[in-house]
């Protein structure tokens, strides 16, 4: 259209012949006039092919305002028809399309594969490098991270706040109520105290209206003060140590993880009619031994509870204590003054034969030797019940104990001389007072199990001998009244344990190298006995209350470190006697079971 | 929860119900359970009478109110819970009491006699009626375990075991009622506590205080092994001791680090020895070689074996009573524990006949019938002894015995239900 612009014609007919223009005469006045005039003005358009105007229909109109608005010109064509997703990843039971599936979509592709062991290949030698990791440095700081506390800044942070002032109370009030106004009598008081004794630095007084109140005569002192106080208030931050009670005791581990260890009461060993005093048991663990005040010593079979043999003798069996030898076949009953030295002839036939031999094997020394004892061989009767040898003392003996090795025994008299400790050589029959000097009256003795030390405890004190180089090695002091009983850790590295007596008190321990006591205090009443067992780590001791506590103790090779003594186990069955409870207290050398005697007549065994 | 629903069945076909749910109440026991078998059991015979039944869910018997069980046993209540119903053990019946002189160690019967072994140092021959027949004295200590050897209609082979450290071999002439100490077996260190014959009556071991495990022959014969003189020895103590010929053992097996107490034969060529180092040795009599070692964490007292159902069953030192697999190669899996006891057990002993019953004895004075499906309760408590049970003994025929510190043997007869005979 645009060519025929300056032309009259707009085209060619058929016939060659112009077209022209529809003549436009209308000037501005007329469009002007039209467009006030004519009502569809606005829906008049011109046909720039023809040149002539033409009124829009309705429907023209209706069409140019869906374009408009962007829609579409159909007015039944609905744009948002629900589709219908034809080819999905869902499988249809009908199917768009019949068509197998093609071979290359399940066959891996080759060329991929190619292109992926290209890059394979690339990484492995280091071509292409994998990505890296994005470093995720945050591109904000702490700002104050590196602060000086002492710039200023820092100071701020530091920041301690002046100590407030206390708030005005009614009696501060100008019109206080009466029970806040002093009467006379307090007045006076008040005048007379001092001044930093007053509980208020001013008279509270009443005014009858606002308007009466004076001014404040202190109110400078009062700033010079408030000022005084800012100044001299403590500006440093104390740091205060956080600690919670509980994480300083030391953790104990539970009684559970540390079986096994004897739980419950098992057998009772019946059959001494008075209150047995002292348990021995034989080193392989079959047999038992016990002294009674009824005046027997009586044989028992460990695993049934049976009697096996029981050996009447004149007075109170004070101590009893089996060879811990396993060849020899020998125990040692203290009865009023007078060791016995018996064969049980239980056991090994071949055992207890052997030991008659090594005692009937005894030749008389050519030199009569003095001696503080006599040795005589029982003969008669008591020599077919098993006493093989009395060692007669001059005084009631109180205990006695072997020497590991099952040669030596030492013996314990009711004196107060230097004799009260004697050493007896079996085989030889030999005795000897190992003191020249009396160090109180001594309550018990102890072979140390490896080394050549000699426990005795007097009431206070406990000393160590050494026995090869015949001196004194450490003097341990108890803490306690009355050393009643005391045992030691079978490997010796964790010295003896005494109770007291005279009072419910502490049993202790030593490390023989590092001498320092663990002392445990759980029982009511006094101790009586204490005892370890040969390879657990358990110990227990009897109490005059009836009780015995067994207890977990692990000691550890490096001394330094504090032994862990965890109480695991209250076992109780005899019942009190004459205010007496539990007497004596032994561990089986192979189980974990406990033996107790006990003034009720019984010996009980804890499994 | 009112109602369960519930479904009955049964191996015994004498007893079967139709196969069809049942609302039953929840709080139902046996009592009311047994009353509706036997309701729909007599709907369909006529001629039914009224039996006992015990029950089973899920292999457990039920021993409280069916609720309760199924909440303690974790079983869902919302579907149908299958019930198995068995004819009802009847109570073993007491018929003797054997008084005897002393406590009694050890007991093995056979169909006509009782063989005790006591700690009056002899041991007894009883007939099942009660009677003594014959005391077998001869041991200079405690018969620690006794044990038939062979049972003919004319002599009887029979061993003794004892604390002497001997175990004796007589022969028991049944129509003279003579008693004859053919062998002394020597070599034993200490306490003989368990001896046990195997199957084909020509070998027994012995298992003792020395950690010693021996075997001997058991046949006898008119030679004396020699036995090595103890150098210091007094010959003439052990001329008068010496009771029958000497014998020596055919083999020794140490690997126990503690006293042996108690040893059976598993099988023709296999020894399981119970011992206080905490452990249950399986040994190959053949090569003398240990084959496996079961661990447990207690002193074991007494160890039986069930041929049927290929168990080991052990009493230790504490309340349980442990079923082990012999077969394992690990070893130390306790397959199911019996608890009840509030004493050591001291002695099991399986049923010949059953292989789901046992029965065990212990130190607080109760003998216990179990069945391994009910392993809280047992089936029935004995508590007829007044102090410590130190052994029990069930025979084929039936006959419980049960023996202890209090000088008594009891027997009781034990019929399992007819149907149950055959299971």
């Amino acid at each position: 259209m645009e060519w025929y612009q300056d032309y009259p014609h707009v085209g060619y007919d058929l016939d060659g012949k112009r077209i022209y223009k529809p003549i436009r005469t209308k000037d501005e006045l007329d469009k002007f006039l039209e467009k006030m005039e004519n009502p569809d003005y606005w829906r008049t358009v011109q046909d720039k092919l023809t040149g002539v105007d033409v009124r829009l229909t309705d429907e023209q109109v209706e069409l140019v305002q869906r374009l408009q608005k962007g829609q579409f010109g159909d007015v039944h064509l609905n744009p948002y028809e629900p589709a219908v997703d034809f080819f999905s990843s869902q499988v249809m039971i009908h199917p768009v399309t019949n068509r197998p599936a093609d071979k290359r979509s399940f066959i891996p592709s080759l060329l991929e594969k190619e292109k992926v062991s290209k890059l394979v290949h690339a990484i492995k030698m280091g071509w292409i490098k994998p990505r890296k990791p994005k470093e995720d440095t945050p591109t904000y700081y702490d700002l104050w991270a590196q602060e000086d506390p002492n710039s200023i800044l820092g100071r701020h942070k530091m920041h301690v706040p002046a100590p407030k002032l206390r708030l005005p109370g009614h009696e501060e009030s100008y019109n206080p109520p009466p029970e806040y106004l002093l009467s006379e009598e307090e007045k006076l008081a008040w005048e007379q105290q001092e001044a930093v004794e007053r509980k208020l630095n001013f008279l509270p007084q009443q005014y009858r209206c606002l308007r009466a109140v004076p001014a404040y005569a202190r109110f400078i002192h009062e700033r010079f003060e408030r000022c005084l106080d800012l100044y001299l208030c403590p500006r440093q931050r104390k740091m205060r140590v956080n600690v919670d009670p509980e994480d300083l005791i030391p953790k104990l581990p539970k009684p559970r993880d540390l079986q096994p260890f004897p739980t419950t009461q098992a057998l009772v060993y019946r059959g001494h009619t008075g209150l047995v005093r002292c348990l021995s048991i034989s080193p392989s663990g079959q047999w038992l031994v016990s002294g009674s005040d009824d005046g027997t010593v009586r044989f028992w079979e460990v695993s049934s509870a049976r009697c096996m043999k029981t050996l009447p003798v004149e007075g109170v069996v004070k101590s009893v204590a089996w060879n811990p030898n396993p060849t020899v076949c020998l125990v040692a009953v203290a009865v009023e003054q007078s060791v016995l030295l018996v064969n049980p002839c239980l056991g090994d036939k071949l055992l207890y034969g052997a030991t008659d031999q090594l005692i009937e094997a005894y030749e008389l020394p050519e030199e009569e030797r003095l001696q503080p004892v006599t040795w005589a061989v029982a003969a008669g009767a008591e020599h077919s019940r098993g006493v093989r040898l009395i060692i007669r003392h001059g005084k009631p003996v109180k205990q006695v104990t072997w020497h590991p090795r099952g040669d030596y025994l030492a013996s314990v008299l009711a004196d107060d001389s230097h004799t009260q400790v004697l050493i007896h050589q079996a085989s030889k029959r030999w005795s000897q007072s190992p003191f020249r000097r009396s160090q109180g009256q001594v309550q018990c003795v102890l072979f140390h199990p490896l080394r050549p030390f000699f426990f005795v405890a007097s009431q206070r004190y406990v000393r160590l001998y050494n026995l090869l180089k015949q001196e004194l090695a450490k003097k341990l002091l108890t803490n306690c009244k009355w050393v009643s009983s005391m045992a030691v850790h079978p490997a010796g590295r964790w010295g003896p344990r005494q109770p007291g007596w005279a009072r419910p008190l502490p049993s202790l321990g030593w490390g023989v190298g590092a001498p320092r006591p663990v002392s445990c205090r759980h029982h009511k009443k006094a101790l009586r006995s204490v005892a370890f067992h040969k390879h657990y780590p358990l110990f227990a001791s009897g109490s005059d209350d009836g009780s015995v506590i067994v207890c977990h103790g692990a000691v550890y090779n490096d001394l330094l470190q504090n032994p862990l003594i965890v109480p695991v186990k209250v076992l109780k069955g005899h019942a009190p006697a004459r205010d007496l409870g539990v007497l004596d207290v032994l561990f089986h050398p192979t189980q974990p079971w406990l033996f107790s005697s006990g003034a009720d007549a019984t010996i009980r065994l804890f499994a | 929860m009112a109602q369960l629903q519930a479904r009955f069945f049964t191996e015994n076909h004498k007893y079967v119900v139709d196969d069809v749910p049942f609302s039953i109440p929840a709080a139902s026991e046996i009592a009311d359970l047994s009353n509706i078998i036997n309701k729909l059991l007599q709907a369909k015979h006529e001629d039914h009478k009224y039996v006992e039944f015990d029950f089973l869910v899920k292999g457990q018997f039920l021993r409280m109110s069916l609720v309760k069980h199924m909440e303690a046993e974790n079983i869902s209540t919302e579907e149908v819970v299958e019930i198995e119903y068995v004819e009802k053990y009847t109570a073993p019946q007491p018929e003797e009491c054997m008084f005897h002189d002393d406590w009694i160690s050890s007991i093995e019967a056979t169909e006509e006699w009782i063989l005790t072994g006591s700690y009056d140092q002899t041991s007894r021959i009883w007939s099942l009626e009660g009677k003594s027949i014959m005391t077998i004295a001869g041991h200079t200590e405690v018969v620690k375990d006794v044990t038939w050897v062979k049972k003919d209609s004319l002599s009887c082979l029979l061993l003794s075991a004892s604390l002497d450290q001997t175990i004796l071999l007589w022969e028991w002439n049944v129509e003279r009622n003579k008693v004859k100490a053919l062998h002394c077996c020597r070599g034993h260190a200490g306490s003989v506590d368990s001896i046990a014959v195997d199957c084909t009556r020509t070998k027994f071991c012995s298992g003792s205080w020395d950690k010693m495990l021996k075997i001997w022959s058991a046949v006898p014969t008119d030679e004396e092994d020699e036995i090595e003189e103890a150098a210091n020895r007094p010959r003439k103590k052990q001329k008068i001791e010496q009771l029958g010929l000497t014998r020596t053992p055919i083999a020794t097996l140490s690997g126990h680090t503690e006293a042996i107490s108690s040893v059976l034969w598993s099988d023709a060529e296999e020894i399981c020895s119970a011992s206080w180092d905490h452990t249950i040795k399986i040994w190959d009599v053949e090569t003398g070689g240990l084959k496996s070692t079961l661990t447990g964490n207690k002193v074991f007292n007494s160890i039986s074996y069930s041929p049927l159902c290929r168990r080991l069953a052990s009493g230790s030192t504490d309340r349980h009573i442990r079923l082990w697999d012999p077969r394992t190669k690990d070893g130390s899996l306790v397959l199911l524990s019996l608890t009840s006891h509030t004493g050591w057990v001291t002695s099991v002993k399986w049923s010949p006949t059953h292989e789901q019953q046992l029965i065990s004895g212990s130190l607080d004075n109760v003998v216990k019938i179990w069945d391994t499906r009910s392993c809280k309760a047992p089936l029935y408590d004995l508590a007829a002894h007044e102090d410590k049970v130190l052994c029990v003994e069930w025979t084929e025929a039936g006959l419980l015995l049960s023996g202890g510190a209090d000088n008594k043997l009891y027997s009781y007869r034990y019929s399992a239900t007819t149907s149950d005979v055959g299971a």
